[in-house]
Parts: C-alpha cells; structure tokens; sequence
C-alpha cells in the first residue's frame, strides 16, 4: 500500500526537474564562468589598461560557457553579458553606458558576432559528436546482431546434425524391430546414445555462452585449485568417453587460479574431446600444465593426423568455410573452439592452435593473479 | 532380501520418470512415481518409501520445501536431482537435509550407485555411526583403520596431520555421498569456524590428495565437486559384504 502512494507523490515532479535542474546548472555555470571572467579582465584592466585583452578574456568565457552548457542559450546571452560588461564596467566613462564613442560600435558589434557564432558552433559541434557517437552504438548494435545471427546459424547446424541422427536410428528401430538382430539394436541405441551425449555437450557449451552474455563478458572469478578443476573436467570426460585414454600432468604445488571453474572445464573438455576425436585411438591424449611467467599453461596434445596448415589460422573463428567439411561437423567441433576463445579471452589469457611432430597441440594460458581484482 | 525396496521418484519430466522407474524397476526396486510436489509429499506419507528421489525444479512446490516438509518428521534418504549450474540449489539442498545429489543428465550404472550408497548410509541411521558397526574403510589399497586411527596406503603407513586424519575419516565415514564445504567445515573446525572462507579446507584437501593420491590430477579416492563440496570413494568392504 505504501508504495504506490509514495510512487504517484514522486513521480510527477520528478519528470520536470529534469530540465529544470540542468537550467539552473547551466545559470550556475555560466554566472561563474562570467564572474571569473569579470574578475580576471578587472585584473588586467586595472594591471595593463588594456581594453583589447578584456574583450578577449569575455570571449574566451562565452567559449567555455558554450562548450559547457545545453543548447544555445547560454553562450548569446553570456556574449551579450560581456558586451555591455565590457562597455559598462571598462571603457569610459566608467560604470556609464556608452556606445557612441568613436571606434567601439564596431568592437562591440564585432564581439557579439564572434560569440555569437563560437557558441552556435560549439553547440553545433557538440549535437554532431552527439549524432556520430549515437551513430556507432547503432552500428555496434547491428554488428553483435549479425554476431548472434552467424552464431545462431552455427548452433542449429552443429545440433541439426546429431539431432537427425537420434531421430533417424530411433525411427528405424522402432520400425524394424521384428527384423532387426540385436546386434543391430544394440548398435543402434548405441549410436542415439552416443549423439545425444554429443548434443550434452554442446547444449552446455551454449549455456557456458548465455553464462558469458549474461554477465556482459565480466565472469564470475574465484579462486580455484587448479588440480580440482583439471580433476573434475577430466573426470566429466571420462564419464561420457569412457574409452578417453588421458594423461595429466600437473605441477605439485598448491596453484589457486581467478577463474569460472565452470568456464574453464568447458574449455578442458572441449580441448580433450576435441583431441579424442582427432587423435590416434592407440596413443592417449596427454594434458600439460605448467606455470611461467605469472602464467599457468594448459596444453592439450594428441597423436593423430595433426591440423591441416591451411586450417590452422581459421580454427578458432567457427564453422569451417568450406562446406563439404559439413558432413563431419561432429568431429569438427563446430563452434566449440570459437566458444574456447571466447572464454579464454574472457580470462585475458591465450589460445593457440599449432602441429607437433605428431599430432596437433593446443594451449592455453591464464594469468595466475589478476591485479585489478581484489581476492579475498 | 525378499522385500523390494520402494523408491519415490518426485519428477515432473515425464520421460525422465519413466526411464528412473524403468531401470530401478529391472533393479529389482518398487518405484512409485509422483509428478508434482503435492502428489509426491502425499505418497511420501502414505507409502513410506525406502529412499526418494527428488528433482528440484518441480511446478507447484520448490523442492526444497519438500526437503524440509519430510525432515520435519523423518529421516528418510534423500537424493536430489539437478541440473549442472544449479551448484547453489545443490548446496542448498544438502545443507537443508537431503542425503546426496545427482546431475542430470545420469546413467543407470550412477544412480543405482548413489540410492545404494544413500540407503546403507540411512540403514545405520544417524550419521556418525559408521566406526562401532565396521571400524575399517578399504578401496583400492587403502585402508583406514578407525579405532586405531591408521591410514595405510598399499601397506605403507601414511602420516596425517590431526586436521588431515579427521578430514579423511570424515569423508571415509560417508564414503559415496557428498558433503558440503559448510558441512565439513563445521564438523573439523566447530560451529564458529569462518565458513565463508573454505581456503582452509582446500588446502587441506590439497596436502590430503598429495600424501593419497598418485596424481592429484587424476584422483582416485577423494573427488571434488567444485562449488559444492568433496566426495570419498565407495568403502569397498561394505559393498563386498552386501553384494
């Protein structure tokens, strides 16, 4: 009860105080900006008897009052000020108007023109910059649009493909159940099994996105033990690749991290699934983690084929360009590595792809202490 | 054991009670299903059940409510079902009585595991119980013996810290079910202990899997579950004894 009364006493005054407060500012201002002024051409009037510097320090006012006030107003009616300042308070006679001796007409009439014209043309400024800078919020608007377009398009085609095989398998099972051996079946759940465990993990890949959205790219850092977090993802691995044949190696001291643990197990496992499905099923995947450098370096290593030069530059910007690669976007990752980047950046660490002798190598790299964070 | 146990499974999510009911069925459990909270609370009361599994995000009732509704007047096992990012309704539910949580999505092999684990933990009813009836924890070559606080690791005698052993046999005490940082915490350290602070406890863990573990990368018998608390190994000596 007692809010919308207090709510409806509020509110209507508050909605013309708004101009109302920026009109008293810019009185405020522009009175002091005059005054100062008044005082320094007082100064120099009285020190140098020069009438030349008064016009210009009034001027210099109505510059600082245009710049600094709204709308036009202020700098005329502070350029109008000056004049009859100037004519009133430093030309004789003194404290007398005046404006028939020889010569100042045109010094006065000059003076009013000048700020005149500097105070439409700083207002005039002031609106462009306003428009140029409403203009790029408009353009960096429609650039994240395109953004979320592209990733979007990306999303449904990396789901679409798992997706068709779920459907598929399970309509031709329940279809041919009579016919089919149980090997058949077996194989069948088996591989609806498998695409849905794959469809997991990219529907938390979207989520550890909505994560990053939401809190507009500032995660969420605590400090983690980085062998709980290396620990954890890789055991999340192993539950859904049970056949993931993983080696770590991880440094023995006690290493506490600023991170999103739940960002940064993604991108573990995104890494080692990755290396998994690329890398040769003989030889085990092997996970590195050292520090150096007020660094802590991950570095993810499989034994297969290794990344095509070609590749390498675009690994991490999504999609593959050439689409034919589409047919195979399950052991492509699809937008997998993109959301890797975008977490590690988010981190203000770094990501890099590049072959070993072997294989392919991945690394990442996270700053062990963040500086502008105050940890508790 | 002829009488099957009954199990409740409080879901809304008709698929998932489905595929729960079906494997615990073939487990040879009797599973009543319940797909709102006001159904579930009255089976709870008039079935009694053995254990009851319980999803968190249920349309009428939080299911926290449920957790406190039922430990107002019984201790029944209680295993909640979440979904990854909940890490805070989980810590929630825990601390508010249910025995252990499961995340979605989860394999039969686990869930079995987890109702075996919650149901033997409540079958000694009580929590602190475990020393009088088996003084011994066993898995994989290690071995705590209880009454005379020794821990060995293949045979060799591993040296603890008084802070370490009591975090150790905590643990091995409710080996298979996951306790909270707060729950620890307030165990090792008293109810006054900072619990806003579990740096103390971490680094504890962390010179606890050093002196057990191979390769505190790769843990074998105590694993972390980040944001919510830290989990021993199955006592592999009761599950011998039992199966």
């Amino acid at each position: 009860m007692n809010k919308p009364s207090s709510f409806f006493i509020d509110h209507p005054p508050s909605k013309s105080p708004m101009p109302k407060k920026t009109l008293w500012l810019n009185i405020l201002f522009t009175t002091a900006i005059l005054a100062v002024a008044t005082l320094l051409a007082y100064l120099f009037f009285y020190l140098g008897k020069n009438t030349t510097s008064v016009a210009i320090i009034y001027i210099l006012a109505v510059v600082f009052i245009s710049r600094y006030t709204a709308g036009y107003i202020p700098g005329i009616i502070s350029s109008f000020i000056g004049v009859i300042c100037v004519n009133y308070i430093f030309t004789y006679p003194f404290m007398k108007f005046n404006f028939t001796i020889d010569g100042y007409p045109v010094t006065f009439t000059g003076m009013i023109i000048i700020a005149s014209i500097i105070s439409t043309m700083t207002s005039h400024l002031k609106l462009q910059s306003r428009i140029i800078h409403e203009r790029e919020k408009l353009l960096m608007e429609a650039e994240k649009e395109t953004m979320r377009a592209n990733l979007l398009r990306a999303i449904s085609h990396d789901l679409r493909t798992p997706l068709t095989g779920i459907i598929g398998t399970s309509s031709a099972y329940l279809e041919n159940q009579e016919t089919l051996s149980e090997k058949e079946k077996t194989a069948f759940v088996q591989n609806i099994y498998e695409d849905s465990n794959w469809l997991l993990n990219m529907v938390e890949n979207l989520l550890t996105i909505t994560r990053i959205r939401a809190s507009n790219t500032a995660l969420h850092k605590t400090s983690e033990l980085l062998e709980e977090v290396v620990a954890e993802a890789v055991q999340r691995l192993r539950k859904r690749l049970p056949h993931a044949d993983i080696q770590v190696h991880i440094p023995e001291d006690f290493i506490l991290i600023p991170m999103d643990a739940m960002l940064i197990e993604q991108v573990l496992i995104n890494l080692m699934e990755n290396a998994y499905y690329h890398g040769n099923a003989n030889q085990p995947i092997i996970l590195n983690i050292f520090p150096r450098n007020h660094q802590i370096y991950f570095e993810i290593l499989d034994f297969g084929e290794g990344i095509p030069e070609e590749k390498l530059p675009f690994i991490f910007d999504g999609n593959p360009s050439t689409p034919n690669q589409s047919g195979d976007s399950r052991k492509g990752m699809g937008i997998g590595l993109t959301i890797c980047r975008t977490i590690i950046l988010a981190h203000k660490g770094e990501i890099h792809a590049e072959n070993h002798e072997h294989g392919a190598k991945l690394s990442f790299c996270l700053p062990l202490r963040e500086d502008e964070e105050h940890d508790a | 054991m002829t009488l099957k146990p009954t199990v409740i499974v409080i879901e809304d999510e008709k698929n998932i009670a489905e595929f729960i009911a079906a494997s615990l069925s073939a487990h040879g459990y009797k599973v009543l299903t319940a797909a709102s909270g006001q159904k579930g609370l009255s089976l709870i009361t008039s079935g009694l059940p053995d254990i009851i599994l319980l999803d968190l995000g249920l349309p009428d009732i939080d299911g926290i409510e449920i957790i406190h509704q039922v430990r107002k007047w019984n201790q029944l096992p209680i295993i909640v079902i979440s979904a990854r990012t909940q890490e805070q309704e989980k810590v929630l539910a825990l601390d508010s009585g249910a025995d252990d949580y499961i995340t979605k999505p989860f394999g039969t092999p686990e869930l079995l595991a987890r109702i075996r684990t919650a149901m033997r933990h409540s079958q000694h009813s009580g929590s602190n119980v475990l020393s009088a009836l088996e003084p011994m924890y066993l898995s994989d070559g290690l071995k705590i013996d209880f009454l005379r606080r020794l821990v060995t690791l293949k045979g060799e005698e591993v040296h603890l810290t008084q802070i370490e052993y009591k975090l150790v046999s905590l643990l091995a005490k409710h080996s298979g079910r996951v306790l909270t940082y707060d729950y620890i915490i307030n165990h090792i350290w008293g109810p006054y202990a900072d619990n806003n602070n579990n740096q103390i406890l971490r680094v504890n863990m962390a010179h606890i899997r050093r002196k057990l573990e191979a390769n505190p990368g790769e843990p074998h018998y105590i694993f972390t579950e980040i944001g919510v608390g830290y989990r021993m190994k199955e006592n592999q000596q009761e599950m011998d004894g039992k199966e």
